[in-house]
């Protein structure tokens, strides 16, 4: 079973468009919690993170991957696409993993309104123009451990 | 939400004419369908059949991504796409993608690997941090002349008089933890042949007190130790890091495979406590790591039955394994490099208490290491700490006790490969060389700066009679005469004789001259005859860098005039084996062992163990 989690926290920042939530998820299989920050890809039990119990769950479906492969492809992604360098906080977040692992998984992407929400912000004139400042911000929840990465590194 | 993965692209007109034709390969429309294969790295679009089945799917992915099939998983919609599947079962069809994971060497779907040929330990473990200064580590070199070198130069850097065991273990950690050197290590022919000596790993590892302990409380070990075929087989593992890994790997498998069994955990866990626990702490002592960790769980792999374990222990403590937890130590190592030449060139031969002598060698031939052992003599302290280290003793003593073993590590250095002659000449003195170097005097006279500087003089005398009265000395060269008196480990390089001290080794005398105990190395004019005093230096004579060139003939027969001069002073004290051993012999003769000569062979190569000859004897006979 895997299930996904998201946790919610609220950001209105008067960008005149009512934002449900600024969006971290972050996914759990195998009864870890897998997710993406600036420090690269990392895990906790479920829930274990700063930001807490999530908000919601959603099921994104079911996997035959075992947890071996998983942490196999989980360590190649952290080295390639994942890398914690490549943290951006619109283009290549949280989400972006989630989506990227849910599909792995299950072949299902997470909803959209999810991955759609920096395009969202980015399309209001006040984002683009916080967007240097949002752009250098990094994320990583603390509570996690890394995954798959040689060094160790954060 | 339903999607089924990603769209690649634009699709494809891949059911055009073309494909109604039927391209090769099924009956009934075989269609060509574009599937995307993703991996974490990157994607790439294939062009299959729409009927082909996974295995040929995976063929010819396997040629794109070049592995081999069997390390490819291919995931779709979350399922595992096994061999025999089509891609229509599975819902593949023209446009979508499916994911792949290449797995790098294990398979993790749990299938049992052959656990007798696990080995012990993970030479080269990639992941570990590198550090690509070498440490030198000075363990246990019976000749200490890497070790001195070694110690010298990283006092001279800063890390004076620390204790010694701890310096070398730190040492032996930064080395063990760059794989570079440890491939290094492991490809030196010299290493090689240390480890491919079964005996010598068997002596080395009873001589550690706590693996006896160990050996007592379980008689399998020894089992394990005692049969050459095992230990031969994990020697040869060793001595690959390839090999090594792929054991480790297996092993490792094997034992998450037990660990499945019910009670197999249990089983494990004990084994664990038993073994591998006051190995861990034999090993730790040594060599400041673990080396055992998978050592003992080797022996739980298999069928947790204990014989069938006997390939997988490498019995030597692996100190090419960098132990998980180690914390290597930067500061010795990246000090040392700084301070010796080529990085490459200060490494030094580790862990094993059978270092590579031979490393000494190619270390001495730099001009990083003349100045470190420079050093040496300013720093007697650093000698004694080193000389005394506790497995440098059973090195030591492991040396004298097995003088082929000896015989071999002189023998393969350099300077004797060069003349097969000085190795004939050394092979009967290594018995009685060894037992100088055990002796206490040797050691406090190597330690003595002033005693080094006496042999220089006496070095820089024979020079010098050499130059003045060539007709006296025919072609004498200090260097060679010296060296051929005992220095094991002298690089065979252009050093000069006067200069920095070469590999600093006690060197018994050819002939009769045996341990001139504490008669003292001293200055010239020490020694019984008044002869040229180099080679009557008795214990602890450093001796010069060697060229053992083409003038050894004359040059032997002038040391041998030498040493018989000497040896009227000093009365044989090794007398003919025959009459050394004739107790040992009429013991074996009623044994049985009715090979009067191979008796004595086996004797002389033992020294006089007698269980030790039997046990050669035995091996030698066709079994």
């Amino acid at each position: 079973m895997v299930r996904k989690q998201f946790s919610r926290r609220t950001g209105y920042c008067c960008v005149r468009k009512q934002l449900e939530g600024i969006w971290h998820t972050s996914i759990v299989v195998h009864k870890d919690e897998f997710f993406f920050g600036s420090g690269g890809i990392s895990s906790c039990p479920p829930g274990g993170t700063l930001l807490g119990p999530p908000d919601s769950v959603v099921d994104v479906g079911s996997t035959e991957v075992t947890e071996e492969l998983f942490l196999e492809y989980l360590s190649s992604l952290g080295e390639s696409l994942f890398r914690s360098e490549a943290y951006n906080l619109f283009e290549h977040n949280c989400n972006t993993f989630t989506n990227e692992v849910a599909q792995f998984l299950t072949g299902r992407k997470i909803p959209s309104y999810i991955t759609d929400l920096p395009s969202e912000i980015l399309s209001t004139p006040f984002g683009q123009a916080l967007r240097p400042l949002l752009d250098s911000i990094q994320i990583q929840p603390p509570g996690g451990s890394p995954v798959g990465r040689p060094n160790g590194q954060s | 939400m339903a999607e089924n993965g990603e769209s690649s692209g634009p699709p494809r007109p891949s059911r055009g004419p073309a494909a109604a034709q039927g391209p090769a390969s099924a009956p009934a429309e075989p269609k060509i369908i574009k599937v995307t294969v993703k991996t974490p790295k990157e994607k790439e679009e294939f062009a299959v059949p729409e009927n082909s089945s996974v295995q040929q799917f995976k063929e010819a992915i396997s040629k794109r991504f070049k592995s081999q099939t069997d390390q490819l998983v291919l995931i779709f919609a979350g399922k595992i796409l096994k061999d025999q599947d089509t891609l229509i079962q599975h819902g593949i069809h023209d446009g979508l993608t499916v994911h792949l994971v290449i797995k790098s060497q294990n398979r993790p779907q749990g299938q049992s690997t052959q656990p007798s040929n696990a080995a012990g330990t993970n030479t080269t473990s990639a992941s570990t941090p590198r550090s690509n200064s070498t440490s030198i580590s000075t363990n246990s070199n019976p000749f200490g002349l890497g070790s001195l070198g070694g110690l010298a130069g990283l006092s001279s850097l800063g890390l004076s008089s620390t204790n010694f065991s701890e310096l070398q273990n730190q040492m032996q950690q930064q080395l063990l933890s760059s794989p570079e050197m440890m491939i290094q290590i492991m490809e030196n022919p010299f290493v090689q042949s240390m480890l491919s000596n079964p005996d010598l790993m068997r002596q080395l590892i009873m001589a550690n007190p706590q693996m006896q302990q160990l050996i007592q409380r379980n008689p399998e070990i020894s089992h394990l130790l005692n049969n050459p075929d095992i230990m031969r087989q994990t020697l040869e593992i060793a001595r690959n890091p390839a090999m090594m890994q792929e054991m480790m790997r297996n092993q490792d498998l094997a034992l998450s495979n037990l660990e499945s069994i019910p009670g197999g955990y249990n089983a494990l866990r004990r084994m664990y406590t038993d073994i591998q626990e006051p190995m861990l702490n034999a090993a730790q002592e040594q060599f400041g790591g673990n080396p055992f960790a998978s050592v003992g769980s080797s022996s739980s792999s298999g069928e947790g039955t204990q014989p069938s374990r006997t390939e997988n222990r490498d019995p030597l403590p692996n100190p090419w394994a960098p132990p998980p937890a180690t914390q290597s130590s930067a500061t010795t190592s990246t000090t040392t490099s700084s301070g010796s030449g080529s990085g490459s060139s200060s490494n030094s031969a580790t862990g094993n208490t059978v270092a590579a002598a031979n490393y000494v060698a190619s270390i001495f031939s730099t001009p990083g290491m003349q100045s470190l052992l420079q050093q040496i003599t300013e720093n007697p302290q650093l000698i004694q700490n080193m000389l005394s280290a506790p497995y440098m003793r059973s090195m030591m003593q492991s040396l004298s006790q097995n003088p082929d073993l000896a015989a071999q590590m002189m023998l393969n250095s350099p300077v004797f490969t060069a003349n097969p002659q000085l190795q004939e000449q050394m092979r009967p003195q290594l018995p009685a060389f060894l037992q100088q170097m055990q002796n206490p005097d040797t050691l406090s006279a190597m330690s003595n700066p002033r005693a080094m500087q006496a042999l220089m003089q006496i070095q820089q005398g024979l020079q010098t009679l050499a130059t003045e009265a060539p007709g006296l000395i025919p072609s004498f060269t200090p260097g060679v005469g010296v060296g051929v008196l005992g220095t094991a480990i002298g690089p065979v390089g252009p050093v000069t004789p006067i200069g920095p001290i070469g590999p600093i080794v006690p060197f018994t005398p050819i002939g009769p001259i045996g341990p001139i105990g504490p008669t003292g190395p001293a200055g010239p004019g020490s020694t019984g005859s008044g002869g040229p005093p180099g080679p009557t230096v008795s214990s602890s004579t450093p001796n010069e860098t060697t060229s053992p060139t083409s003038e050894s003939g004359p040059n032997q027969q002038f040391i041998q005039q030498m040493v018989q001069a000497l040896a009227g002073a000093n009365p044989p004290q090794l007398p003919n084996p025959e009459v050394r051993f004739q107790q040992q012999l009429e013991q074996l003769n009623a044994m049985g062992f009715l090979n009067r000569e191979a008796n004595l062979q086996a004797l002389i190569a033992t020294g006089g163990d007698i269980n030790a000859a039997i046990e050669r004897l035995l091996g030698s006979q066709p079994s």
